[in-house]
């Protein structure tokens, strides 16, 4: 008998309630239960959406006969009884009823949507209130604020009622994360060792367990390399009380397996870029990544500070390119600007700290969600001004073919790391083209982990008056993929057919005639629509 | 003013230099208002678009659609610019794939390439109850199927570097009739995907035998180790070789022990191609494991059917799916969390598999939970139902988190819920007897 438990509606102990999509609401059914697949609820459940009121004040169970609604059903059940039904009709409906999914009344919301629409009536109350509602309920002891009354009656039960500490100073609320946590925590494996056996020097690396070992099967374990410090400790403190045998089994295992074994734990990727960042020992614990990334100078939005040595890589490559051309006072700046906003994310430095800090109140059953955090990550410096008065999708789409392709084109080559080789080309009139001047690390700060596509049209402007992409470094097509096609298939019926589907009035005769090809002029660059 | 492209790079005049002083367009806050707020179904979309237009070489409709996606696109935005970065990512590392030569798109991004220390591991396997669901209701299974024995031996086939077995040790030390003597064996290929440790597996196995001594459980780690020679190849070319090394006596079983398979998060990497008439690896692998009589196969992992080889019904598929964990963290962690952008990054990783890769480099084959289960059955396995008390235990351990995540069951599956929506399935299994 299928059975589910849904915390978004349980909170309090509720009766269980289906979730959304996947449950057939008759229990016995001979048709096989219909599974959904993920994010689309059943196809022929009804999508309600109800205003913000209506969805507050509605009820699950409501009496078919008069109405009436109730919260739970066996209150409804009773209410139903004093209509005096004849005894057929006493029983429940066993009609199939209609499976009925709910959307979140609010606009931007992402469960606004039908296919995030979720399956229980209760579920989405109480998903609005907690999103968008005010948080009215707060709890004493660590002034935790909840939306939804259940929610901060469940908080408040366990609220600093449970606390695991371990050895090392952080604090869980949780068991299994304490358990976890013990068994791999630094500090202890380091006082076991310690109590283990005779004290001798660290190993290097500050690693815990470690301690030179005289016997022969784990001297031929590597020295720690830079980035993995090869952990064949002393077998004394790997050492259980198990059978003899055992144990010289498990040191010549562990020893025999410990070079080729290291190498497949570190990623294939060239090593140079990994090692460069990560030089310091990360062994300690929590420092162990933000030591990385905070040893680097903090992005300022000045461009001329490297922030990282990636991003510093870039600054130097920029500083050091030679040009005649007069825009090179200009061009660093914004390149660097850019490729540090788009690198940013890589490097962020002003970060909360410590992650072994996080897990504690995650443990916790907390729902401040995004609110009380809403606006606080949403200032980044490197971003560009706040935004301005917003222009319909339809309307952006159709900016997107009036800058035509060229532009993109540019744009795209901007953003794949073969901007940088245009930008200091930009700077030097002569150029081979066919050259790659860009070194790997360039590349992968614009492809680390943003996507380095320009944010706006302007930077790729310039790269459009260079001309195109240099794949195949005879190209004399705008084709960016190197493919041999013009501007392959419709270009135009593409992109209309796009902006029409994505829905709105659009004019496509507008985008048609400036979409015509290569030639373009500063005009239609800063015309708006 | 021209275009052309100069073969060898003449000189190439700029006609109206001041352009570029213009720093930002007028747009280019237009852009930025408007796009934050086109919605999930319009996102998808445009993905969508662009990924034929890159299957029709329809280039300039791709490289328009890839400029309207790059403005909504924010790695630390709402969760659909979150997800929309991901996806564009991958269209790009896929279109960059095109002209290999040309371009150096490094992929993964520095988060997708970091190692972590084993501490670092243990918050990020508890940021979300993604995985310690499987966690949970695996050892659950396990636990009741060890029961009675004096010896087990665990098989451990899992991309989460052993973060599972310390509650299992912590809970077969409190039996009352008193802890069996534990063996773990991981192989020691494991594909090339994030979570990364900067340790060794030897030393991940230390730190587990240090704790089981502290708890008292006779405790064995191993590594099955393969030919040192297929270190520098990929995961699959080492995995075959180890899979004819999946026997009694290399593994030393031993008559006496219950053997467990553990698989997380494991089944997806394993081929589900067949080469003619050859059995896919996934399936070959399923048949070593049953050739070992185990005592207990407990499979867990993500509920999501990403197998089919269209691109287009990848991405949506993939879009409508992975927009749950992306949720989740956004109700928990703030926008700029480097844990959470990590663990997104992670994500990211997944998506540019899926959605940048054929073939054989498309290492991603995740399906679904009730496909798995076919398999399983097809494969001579019959389900185990996950009995009361593990149940319970997985209850209570979401009704720890916030509310939002849940559970229900699909026959004898298992599955984690978030909003409702299927996210993780866990199974366990048997062989059946003859």
């Amino acid at each position: 008998m299928p059975v589910d438990l849904d915390n978004s509606s349980t909170a309090s102990g509720e009766a269980s309630v289906t979730s959304s999509g996947n449950q057939n609401p008759l229990p016995k059914s001979t048709a096989k239960k219909k599974r959904n697949l993920p994010g689309m609820p059943d196809p022929d459940a009804e999508v309600i959406a109800l205003s913000p009121r209506t969805l507050l004040a509605t009820n699950r169970f409501v009496c078919e006969i008069c109405n009436k609604g109730f919260q739970r059903d066996q209150n409804l059940q009773l209410h139903r009884r004093g209509h005096n039904l004849p005894w057929k009709l006493r029983q429940r409906s066993s009609k199939e009823v209609k499976k009925r999914v709910y959307v979140c009344p609010e606009i931007t919301c992402v469960h606004h949507h039908p296919s995030r629409a979720l399956g229980d009536l209760t579920g989405i109350k109480k998903h609005f209130c907690r999103k968008h509602g005010e948080k009215k309920w707060k709890c004493d002891k660590c002034s935790k604020k909840y939306a939804v009354q259940s929610d901060w009656k469940a908080h408040s039960k366990i609220c600093g009622t449970r606390e695991y500490k371990c050895d090392c100073g952080t604090v869980f609320s949780r068991r299994d994360s304490f358990i976890t946590h013990r068994a791999f925590c630094d500090v202890l494996a380091e006082e076991r060792a310690k109590a283990q056996t005779q004290p001798q020097p660290q190993n290097q690396n500050q690693t815990a367990t470690k301690e030179s070992d005289p016997k022969p099967q784990t001297t031929d374990s590597s020295p720690p390399s830079a980035a993995a410090p090869v952990s064949v400790s002393a077998p004394e403190s790997g050492k259980v009380p198990a059978p003899a045998p055992a144990v010289p089994q498990l040191t010549s295992v562990i020893s025999s397996s410990a070079l080729p074994i290291q190498s497949s734990d570190l990623p294939e990727n060239p090593s140079p870029i990994m090692e460069e960042s990560l030089a310091p020992a990360p062994a300690a614990a929590p420092t162990g990544l933000n030591g990385s990334c905070s040893s680097s100078a903090s992005l300022g939005s000045n461009g001329s500070s490297g922030s990282g040595s990636r991003c510093s890589v870039f600054a130097s490559l920029f500083a050091s390119s030679t040009t005649s051309a007069s825009l090179k006072p200009q061009q660093p700046p914004v390149f660097i600007d850019l490729f540090q906003s788009v690198g940013q994310p890589d490097c962020l430095t002003d970060l909360a700290p410590s992650p072994s800090i996080e897990p504690i109140s995650l443990c916790l059953s907390t729902n401040h969600g995004s609110s009380i955090f809403g606006t606080a990550g949403q200032e980044h410096r490197q971003y560009a001004p706040p935004p301005q008065p917003a222009m319909s999708a339809t309307a952006l789409l159709q900016k997107a073919a009036q800058m035509g392709a060229t532009a993109t084109n540019a744009s795209l080559l901007h953003g794949l790391g073969i901007a940088s080789l245009s930008s200091s080309s930009a700077q030097q009139d002569n150029l081979q083209w066919g050259q790659r001047q860009v070194e790997p690390e360039n590349t992968s700060v614009v492809a680390g982990l943003g996507l380095g596509l320009p944010r706006d049209g302007s930077s790729g402007l310039k790269e459009l008056m260079m001309g195109t992409p240099v794949f195949g470094p005879k190209q004399a097509t705008l084709d960016f993929l190197g493919l041999g096609m013009a501007a392959g298939g419709s270009p135009n019926g593409g992109l209309s057919a796009l902006i029409t589907s994505i829905g709105g009035e659009l004019d496509v005769v507008a985008a048609a005639t400036s979409f015509g090809g290569g030639d373009f002029t500063s005009k239609d660059i800063g015309r708006s629509s | 003013m021209k275009t052309e492209v100069r073969g060898n790079g003449g000189s190439i005049s700029l006609q109206n230099p001041s352009l570029f002083n213009i720093p930002l367009d007028p747009i280019t806050g237009a852009l930025k208002g408007c796009l934050g707020s086109l919605d999930g179904a319009c996102i998808e979309k445009l993905l969508l678009h662009c990924a034929s237009a890159l299957e029709n070489n329809d280039v300039t409709l791709a490289q328009q659609v890839m400029w309207v996606l790059n403005n909504v696109a924010s790695t630390v935005g709402d969760t659909n610019q979150r997800l929309t970065a991901w996806f564009l990512r991958a269209l790009i590392s896929r279109a960059s794939r095109v002209c290999p030569t040309s371009m150096n798109f490094n992929g993964g991004s520095m988060f997708q390439r970091r190692l972590m220390t084993v501490t670092e591991l243990v918050g990020y396997v508890d940021l979300i109850p993604w995985h310690r669901f499987g966690f949970c209701a695996s050892n659950g299974a396990i636990f009741k199927a060890v029961e009675g024995y004096g010896k087990v031996h665990i098989l451990d086939f899992s991309i989460t570097q052993c973060m599972q077995w310390p509650t299992l040790i912590d809970a077969l030390a409190k039996r009352p009739e008193g802890p069996p003597s534990l063996r773990i064996t991981v192989p020691s290929c494991r594909p090339q995907v994030p979570p990364l440790l900067n340790v060794s597996k030897e030393e991940v196995g230390h730190r587990l035998a240090n704790f089981a001594k502290f708890r008292d459980v006779p405790f064995e780690f191993h590594v099955k180790d393969d030919d040192p020679c297929l270190s520098n190849e990929t995961f699959s070319t080492q995995f075959e070789s180890l899979l004819t090394q999946l026997t009694r006596s290399q593994l030393d079983l031993r008559y006496d022990e219950a053997l467990v398979i553990n698989c997380q998060n494991w089944l997806r990497y394993l081929s589900d191609e067949s080469k003619g008439n050859t059995t896919t690896v996934r399936d070959a692998f399923l048949d070593v494991i049953k050739g070992l009589n185990p005592r207990i196969i407990v499979v867990v992992d993500e509920d999501c059917d990403l197998s089919a080889s269209s691109l287009s019904s990848r991405i949506t598929t993939c879009f409508n799916y992975l927009w749950i964990p992306f949720d989740a963290l956004e109700t928990f962690l703030p926008k700029d969390s480097r844990q959470r952008l990590e663990y997104e990054s992670d994500i990211g990783h997944k998506i540019e598999n899926i959605v940048g890769f054929e073939g054989f480099q498309r290492t991603e084959r995740l399906e679904s939970g009730v496909k798995l289960s076919q398999r399983m059955n097809d494969a001579g396995f019959v389900s185990l139902p996950f009995c009361e008390d593990t149940i319970n235990e997985v209850k209570s351990l979401l009704d720890e988190h916030a509310s939002g995540w849940g559970m229900k069951r699909e026959e004898d599956m298992l599955v984690l819920t978030w909003k409702g929506h299927n996210s993780v399935f866990a199974t366990a299994w048997t062989e059946l007897e003859d």
